[in-house]
């Protein structure tokens, strides 16, 4: 295959955080499995606090995680795309989407990035990308989001 | 899986994840703070029966579309020209042949002012086009002369307008349908005793096209159009030439030079008669204004295009058509065995019998068979927007799955229909009532639209008013002219709008009682409910259903009664008992029935319940909880609870009176 060629992947997991890069990523992806035939998978990870269970009922019940996945089926919908849309609850975000893409068999693991910086004005990746980045077996995909003008 | 939760191992024990079920993705779709949107699947029946009917109803008009999807369904100018304009350029086909039809009367000297006939109309048809235009530049949101009228006359001369209007959309359907049968019909005799039938199902096949959505409806109906309209011009073309250039034709030649002598004795009546019969082929041209919101934005400016094209091409058409009519010296005495005037004008030029004069008659019949799509498009959208005025039942400005007016099209399906078969699909009884409506339409909108400059003033404002009045002074006169030489039939068309006006009135007040009674003011804050609520279960004996009933009466209300009505009274007695034992705490009553009737004593009861209440209080509510035994198939359905739908039907609209339906399923 040429290097210039878009590869194409098999199943792409594309991670979902509720910011505003969720619609920048999915419609990427959506666009690229069009080309390809590529299978989407979203999944929207919640964070589960170890003061709880691990089964407690808080993704199901809240409003605003659905909303996330709702949001990307809506858009793939718009590009007459089909994803499938999973909801997890796990003690860590990267080893959750690392495992969820290894069971899949993905060939490609997107994520969204926004533009952050920490106090003292370092540029912050955060924990989960590096991660998944290290552990994930598959292609991963970082996407970040344009700076801000009032950060440049 | 445990409550909707899938609990997943990760590599190590500590990412163990657990999967959340998402029960409602199936069938909605978060999309704000408290707002949930119905998708496709939250549609479709659960029933197997609703299912089939679900998919035959796809298969025959297409899937649901989501409103979404409206934008996309929008016409572009190409689709607009061809669904809008059908019914104006169609005329174009019969037009010349109403004006020959009229003046041959006058003989052949008459005859020779055919032209000049067709010249004035196409001079009345840009004043009305211009009229339109602005019309779809003024009033975007469509409707045409109702909107017109309703903005500057009031609410009467609107809905004059909007009658007359409907009523030609219909007669366009009967009398298009009608007219195209009978060119089938001339060509293969045999189905002559089939006439009606055929008509309903030309009638039929356009609805189901249209019901498929507007878009669809114009990827089926524009090819036709185009090629007759190309072939129509080609035929002007090709027939100017033989006759400016190479010199043939001649016409009424002989009599042309005894024209200017003989015009006093021709008559004025003559010529205004060869006028108003002309003037059909202004027919339709209303239509782009009424369905302005059907265009891609820029709606206005891409209707108002459309409408100049189709006004052109009407007026080359019309004119080119008689011109060569005049000049080939074509009449047409009005014999049944008699081919057309545009059949002998397409002979003339590609030669009688050759395979271009086939595919032009057969281009003309489809046309003249598609001309009444205009009205299936116009009328809908007509009734839509008097429906969104409280004038018409509110369920014709509700889209159908495919995003048409499916209830406005079905409505002018059935009319026509009736029409078609009432006047046996003969389309000579049914021109007298023609082309009355669309005239008194055209003089209404054309004098709202002087109006309009006068309370605007906008740039240009004199110019226009001046274009307006001239229109409407002409309009009026030919729709006196028309309603005269087409009565006694044509004063059917004046009596019906009258009675169309009424009836909108009529509905417009239904609604406006009913928006009053149902009225919550603005400020006022509801308190919570102080009357008090009592519940009478009707029963028939003990059983589940029966105690569900009751277990649910307690949980409205404490104080909880039953009846059981009987006429043996021992058997009451031995229920009683039961009761006593097996239900304590709710009263039974006990109502004897002498005579056997279950449903009347119990309504007596009730009456009498309320009549013992203190004058003084507030009556109170009175729930009546109904045990339903849930049938499993819908064979059986008529075996059950056929006393619990007569008791229903006995207690609705009865005051202070709630009747709750409590189902009792087997599998409970």
């Amino acid at each position: 295959m040429p290097e210039t060629q878009t590869p194409a992947f098999r199943r792409a997991v594309i991670a979902l955080s509720g910011a505003p890069s969720d619609a920048r990523i999915v419609r990427l992806v959506a666009e690229l499995a069009r080309s390809s035939r590529t299978e989407m998978v979203a999944v929207h990870v919640v964070e589960i606090d170890w003061s709880l269970p691990l089964d407690a009922d808080i993704a199901g019940r809240s409003e605003d995680v659905q909303r996330v996945l709702d949001m990307a089926e809506a858009i793939t919908e718009e590009l007459r795309q089909t994803l499938e849309p999973v909801l997890l609850q796990a003690r860590d975000v990267g080893a959750a989407l690392v495992d969820e893409a290894s069971e899949r068999d993905a060939d490609l693991l997107v994520l969204g990035l926004p533009y952050r910086k920490r106090f003292g004005g370092d540029f912050a990746i955060g924990r989960t990308i590096p991660y998944v980045l290290k552990n994930a077996p598959c292609a991963v995909w970082v996407v970040r989001e344009p700076i801000p003008e009032e950060s440049s | 899986m445990i409550g909707g939760r899938r609990p997943l191992p990760g590599r190590k024990p500590a990412d163990r994840r657990v999967r959340v079920e998402r029960p409602h993705s199936a069938y909605f779709r978060w999309t704000g703070p408290g707002q949930l949107t119905a998708k496709e699947a939250a549609i479709r029946p659960k029933t197997p029966l609703g299912r089939l009917w679900a998919d035959a109803k796809a298969v025959l008009i297409g899937r649901p579309l989501a409103s979404v999807a409206e934008i996309g369904e929008r016409l572009s100018k190409k689709k607009a020209l061809a669904i809008f304009s059908s019914d104006a350029i169609s005329s174009s086909a019969y037009a010349t042949e109403e004006i020959l039809r009229a003046l041959v009367l006058g003989g052949a000297a008459a005859l020779a002012f055919g032209l000049q006939v067709s010249i004035a109309i196409a001079v009345l048809l840009i004043v009305v086009a211009i009229s339109y235009r602005q019309i779809c530049l003024a009033y975007p949101t469509g409707g045409g002369s109702y909107s017109v009228s309703k903005r500057n006359f009031g609410r009467t001369a609107s809905l004059v307008a909007a009658s007359a209007l409907l009523i030609d959309y219909t007669l366009t359907v009967a009398v298009s349908t009608s007219s195209a049968v009978e060119q089938i019909i001339s060509a293969v005799p045999a189905l002559a005793p089939e006439q009606v039938l055929i008509g309903v199902l030309a009638i039929t096949l356009i609805t189901v096209a249209n019901l498929r959505g507007i878009r669809e409806a114009g990827n089926i109906f524009a090819v036709p159009t185009y090629l007759f309209v190309f072939s129509a011009l080609l035929m002007i073309v090709m027939g100017a030439y033989r006759i400016v250039v190479l010199g043939e034709g001649g016409g009424y030649e002989a009599e042309i030079a005894q024209a200017s002598e003989t015009a006093g004795q021709v008559g004025l009546i003559l010529i205004l008669r060869a006028f108003s019969s002309g003037a059909v082929a202004l027919t339709g041209t209303e239509a782009i204004a009424t369905g302005v919101p059907a265009f891609q934005p820029p709606e206005s400016r891409n209707a108002a295009a459309t409408l100049a094209v189709m006004a052109a091409l009407l007026g080359t058409l019309f004119v080119g058509i008689t011109f060569l009519a005049v000049n080939f010296g074509i009449v047409h005495t009005g014999g049944a065995s008699e081919p057309t005037v545009i059949a002998q004008v397409a002979a003339r030029v590609y030669g009688d019998g050759t395979v271009p004069f086939l595919l032009f008659q057969s281009f003309t019949a489809v046309l003249l068979f598609l001309a009444a799509n205009t009205s299936f498009n116009a009328f809908p959208r007509l009734l839509a927007i008097l429906a969104q005025d409280g004038f018409m039942p509110r369920q014709f400005a509700l889209r159908g799955d495919r995003l048409a007016f499916s209830y406005g099209i079905i409505a002018l399906a059935s009319v026509a229909g009736l029409l078609v078969v009432a006047f046996g699909g003969v389309t000579h009884a049914l021109i007298p009532l023609y082309a009355v409506g669309v005239f008194i339409d055209f003089t209404i909108s054309q004098s709202g639209m002087v109006k309009h400059w006068l309370r605007t003033r906008e740039p240009g404002w004199a110019r226009r008013m001046t274009i307006n009045a001239f229109g409407a002074s002409m309009t009026a006169v030919v729709a006196v002219v028309v309603t005269w030489f087409k009565a006694p039939q044509s004063l059917l068309v004046l009596l019906l709008i009258p009675l169309l006006v009424g009836m909108m009135r009529f509905i417009l007040h239904q609604y406006e009682g009913q928006a009053n009674e149902l009225l919550v003011r603005d400020d006022l804050v509801i308190p919570g409910p102080h009357r008090e609520q009592r519940v009478v279960i009707p029963v028939n004996g003990i059983n589940r259903a029966v105690v569900q009933a009751v277990n649910f009466g307690r949980t409205i209300a404490s104080d909880v009664r039953a009846v059981y009505v009987t006429d043996d009274a021992e058997e009451g007695e031995r229920l009683r008992a039961r009761w006593e034992r097996q239900l304590p705490g709710v009263p039974l009553v006990i109502v004897e029935s002498p005579y056997r009737a279950v449903v009347s004593p119990i309504v007596a009861y009730l009456d009498v319940l309320d009549q013992a209440w203190p004058p003084d209080a507030d009556a109170p509510v009175t729930v009546v909880v109904l045990p339903e035994y849930v049938a499993r198939r819908w064979w059986d359905r008529v075996l059950y609870n056929q006393v619990a739908r007569r008791l229903k039907a006995a207690l609705v609209g009865r005051e202070h009176t709630v009747i709750a339906d409590v189902p009792y399923r087997r599998d409970h």
